[in-house]
């Protein structure tokens, strides 16, 4: 093979980090380890689950070669991924060698610099600070803020165990006008079987950026059946480029095209009629608020000519009900727009028409296997508290459609400002910089009296904190069993330790484990992941072992076509919603115009849209060189901007330019392009870190969140991510 | 297995591609690479105005040519074409001259002051003579990339190619790639 001549120091300038302290392994070096492998080369193969994204944990195999991580392939078993990586995945086991990992555990001092302390004494003043202000604000003032993965419900446990119900996701940031609408329509989320559809419709959404492998398996298998695409969305995205219709929507007008679409299908009576009279309520309400909607009105409104939406409402209804509108995500409606959670009633109800609930390739409810419980092993689950929770997610008159999983992340720095809260564990997210407005989220979290961090590197969020817990690397340690996989068929899918851990770190259940002895409440945490993970698979009749050879495997018996009542209170796909009725919100979908406009009066004034790309998860990647030199070897980082727009301004292809909103400001390099509306600007999102210890990716590019207000959608609490009108000026 | 000499190549359909660079960074896992140099580009190009508007990825790696001008004008024969049709470079006689860097109208190859040697895209051959098909292949979620062996006239990519029409890159130069693209 190649001959080494690669030193360590010529290595990680080339990677464009600065020589740090180059670390001793605990694993064989870089150099020596290539040197072995040209000279011996031991592989082996271990499957796990990749968290390069967190929220996919796709399965793959991960190849070790004489001690070192050397590659991953994905697990042709799994359901989230069948045998393929993105490349965020393949990059992220670099992650594992990073050198701004944290190492031990640390401890702020007075003048902000952190000092390594060790395990034990971390767990004994955490635990003396907490009870301190448990006993002054009560359990209900300490909040855990956390990025859901398979060991969520340990989270849970230990709030609850503390008498607490504030535990958060990032969804108040994501995706929870969307959960919310298909709650309220469906009784739960349905998946869409894309790869057995004629006929896909895509609002917002791009699963070839956000990446969803089995989405993109799906669609180029339905698509090599000759299935139709349509992409809707302001920009043309890279799912865009599969789509047979690209339909630029004026941003935040979604909704508009979808009740024309629904006004065609119902006025010249092209929907389902045994499933509408069968399986639905409130359809003729529908039938008397949509006149309102006909095309000839959306096109103004939306800027798609109202023969496309006469076309394609046709062409979408005459595939029923092998046809179906994507479920969606965060882009469009996740968390947008002030009528983010109608839109996503309007597309919950689309599909309704269409009559492809649990139908092949239609939605269909994913399979939920039931994973044994820790109390069968004799570990009591703690009460869940009575206390509403502090952000008011389903609370009537409050934010009465936030879920009680979810809450409303960003609303924690307002809670921290008002004493609601006092304390906080922050997990595998970081809320510096994936909530709006920096200044007022550090404003708020220094408020606290004590903040945890637990994560692998010193993020934004950690750089404030009080306490960094490290967490071990995914590859260094066994977690907890689960069920993401569950699409059709049932699956069980496991992260197991790969390689030993490098660094004095710990996985989160051994953490918890430490927190709990000197808080009271140890009872609740008398076991080992291993133990845990047995009880779970107990109802299959698998064993940790057999999961651990296969990494992911099937269980029960798989999806069958055919209706099966949602679990909505009627048993009934709710069109009209007598819920949202008794809450005073619309039981319908009708149009609602986004809270803000660009001015129309000043040619520098744009919305300011965002969307992920491939290369990078969220805000937690950039720093890995792997990942970073991709972005900026093909130059992703840029502000996106119509050319009509640009030339307007004066501005060209690559060119700088100063952007502007009420709350912020900075520059970036932009990208002319015809494929984006006129009315708004796109950036990509996962840069513009800012925290000095991930030196490499300091101030490189911007995000999103420094120029969004911190608005609180009225119905779900989310954070109109959508609404932001900046101004452009070429520097 | 037939003592047939095999003939490697690959059927790339552009169409297919969605610009997510699983397949490059794949490939640097596979060989080892530095985050600096990769085998493996994507180009993209768009095309129309607004609002008919259409973009394109056009993933490009070595073509493994049956006529290689990096082979020719190597002064110490580390580049050379192995029987099965794979381009290779001999590390070992490499003396980092990058000739063969400005004779590739393909521009993939690469040198880097880690290894200081020329290299690039081998089919991955080791894995091939494994039975096993390359990295940038496996990872795609889009089956963008067809591989195999181009004398197996009931082969997978044989049955392929019969199938579309495709042009092979610069063929004005008469290099004759082993990698053929769908012309759709």
């Amino acid at each position: 093979m190649l001959n080494d001549k690669l030193s360590r120091r010529s290595f990680l300038k080339a990677a464009g980090v600065g020589v740090a302290a180059t670390s001793a392994l605990s694993l064989l070096s870089f150099t020596k380890w290539r040197k072995e492998s040209s000279e011996k080369s031991e592989v082996s193969k271990i499957p796990t689950q990749c968290q390069g994204c967190g929220a996919n944990r796709c399965g793959i195999y991960v190849y070790v070669k004489n001690g070192r991580i050397w590659k991953i392939e994905g697990n042709p078993k799994a359901n989230n991924n069948p045998g393929s990586v993105c490349p965020r995945g393949h990059g992220f086991i670099h992650g594992l060698y990073d050198i701004h990992r944290v190492k031990q555990p640390l401890k702020k001092t007075e003048n902000n610099t952190f000092v390594p302390i060790s395990w034990e004494e971390a767990f004994k003043e955490i635990a003396i600070r907490l009870n301190l202000i448990i006993m002054e604000n009560g359990p209900q003032s300490v909040f855990w803020l956390q990025y859901p993965m398979a060991n969520a419900a340990l989270s849970f446990r230990f709030m609850h165990a503390l008498g607490s119900p504030n535990t958060a996701s990032h969804g108040s940031t994501c995706y929870v006008a969307r959960n919310a609408a298909f709650n309220v329509t469906y009784g739960g989320l349905p998946y869409i079987d894309m790869k057995n559809s004629r006929y896909i419709i895509i609002v917002g959404r791009n699963p070839a950026a956000g990446i969803r492998l089995d989405q993109l398996t799906d669609l180029m298998y339905a698509k090599n059946n000759g299935a139709k695409v349509v992409v809707v969305d302001p920009r043309h995205s890279e799912t865009a480029v599969l789509a047979n219709d690209w339909l630029p929507v004026n941003p935040g007008t979604d909704l508009a095209l979808l009740l024309a679409m629904i006004y065609v299908i119902i006025d010249e009576n092209l929907y389902d009629r045994e499933f509408v009279e069968n399986n639905t309520v409130g359809f003729d309400k529908l039938q008397d608020s949509i006149v309102t909607y006909p095309p000839e009105w959306a096109e103004k409104v939306c800027h798609i000519p109202k023969d496309t939406i006469y076309r394609i409402a046709r062409e979408f209804a005459a595939n029923k009900p092998h046809a179906l509108v994507h479920r969606g995500y965060h882009g469009g409606y996740g968390a947008g727009y002030i009528n983010s959670f109608q839109t996503a009633r309007a597309v919950a109800i689309i599909n309704a028409l269409a009559g492809n609930f649990e139908r092949t390739g239609g939605l269909y409810m994913p399979l939920k296997p039931e994973l044994g419980e820790l109390k069968e092993g004799g570990h009591p689950s703690p009460e869940i508290p009575k206390v509403p929770k502090a952000d008011g997610s389903g609370i009537p008159g409050r934010y009465p459609l936030g879920s009680y999983s979810d809450g409303i992340s960003h609303a924690i720095p307002e809670l921290a400002l008002s004493g609601d809260l006092s304390a906080g564990f922050i997990y595998h997210t970081n809320p510096l910089r994936t909530n709006p407005n920096p200044k007022r989220v550090i404003t708020g979290y220094r408020k606290l009296q004590l903040l945890v961090t637990i994560d692998c590197v010193m993020s934004e969020t950690a750089s404030i904190s009080d306490y960094v817990l490290p967490e071990s690397f995914f590859l260094e340690r066994d977690d907890a069993v689960d069920t993401v996989h569950s699409l059709k068929t049932g699956q069980v899918s496991i992260v197991q330790q790969i390689v030993k851990p490098m660094f004095d770190t710990k996985p989160l259940l051994d953490i918890l484990v430490g927190l709990s002895k000197g808080l009271g409440i140890e009872k609740y945490f008398n076991f080992t992941q291993e133990e845990a993970n047995a009880l779970r698979l107990k109802p299959f009749g698998i064993t940790v072992e057999d999961l651990k050879k296969e990494g992911v495997m099937n269980v029960g018996e798989a999806w069958r076509d055919g209706f099966k009542p949602p679990k909505t209170k009627s048993g009934k796909v709710e069109i009209y919603s007598e819920k949202l009725s008794a809450l005073n919100i619309d039981p319908l979908p009708n149009w609602i115009a986004p809270l803000t406009n660009p001015d129309p009066a000043d040619r520098s004034s744009f919305r300011l849209l965002h969307g992920k790309q491939s290369a990078q998860t969220n805000a937690m990647t950039f720093h890995i060189p792997m990942l970073r030199q991709l972005s900026l070897r093909t130059d992703m980082i840029r502000l996106w901007i119509n050319r009509s727009r640009a030339e307007e301004l004066n501005i060209k292809d690559g060119d700088n330019v100063l952007i502007e909103s009420d709350i912020g400001r900075g520059v970036m390099k932009v990208r002319v392009t015809e494929g984006l509306h006129p009315s708004c600007v796109w950036m990509p999102s996962g840069y513009g870190g800012f925290s000095k210890h991930l030196d490499n990716s300091y101030g490189v590019g911007l995000s999103y969140n420094d120029f969004l207000p911190t608005y609180f959608d009225p119905v779900v609490g989310h954070v109109m991510a959508n609404e932001i009108i900046v101004r452009i000026k070429k520097v | 297995m037939t003592d047939t000499i095999k003939k490697w190549g690959m059927l790339i359909d552009s169409s297919k591609c969605i610009g997510c660079h699983s397949c490059t960074v794949a490939c640097q896992n596979q060989n080892e690479l530095p985050p600096r140099d990769n085998f493996n580009r994507i180009e993209e190009r768009e095309y129309g105005k607004f609002p008919n508007f259409s973009r394109r990825f056009l993933p490009v790696q070595c073509q493994h040519c049956d006529n290689p001008p990096c082979v020719k004008v190597c002064p110490v024969g580390a580049s050379y074409k192995r029987q099965d049709g794979v381009v290779m470079v001999d590390a070992q006689k490499c003396i980092g001259c990058k000739y063969c860097l400005l004779s590739c109208p393909y521009n993939v190859r690469v040198i880097s002051e880690e290894y200081g040697h020329v290299h690039k895209c081998n089919f991955c051959i080791e894995m091939v003579l494994k039975g096993e098909k390359p990295a940038c292949v496996t990872t795609c979620p889009m089956g963008v990339r067809v591989f195999g062996d181009l004398n197996d006239p009931g082969g997978e990519i044989s049955i392929a190619l019969a199938k579309v029409s495709h042009i092979r890159l610069l063929k004005e130069l008469n290099t004759k790639p082993s990698i053929y693209y769908v012309i759709k």
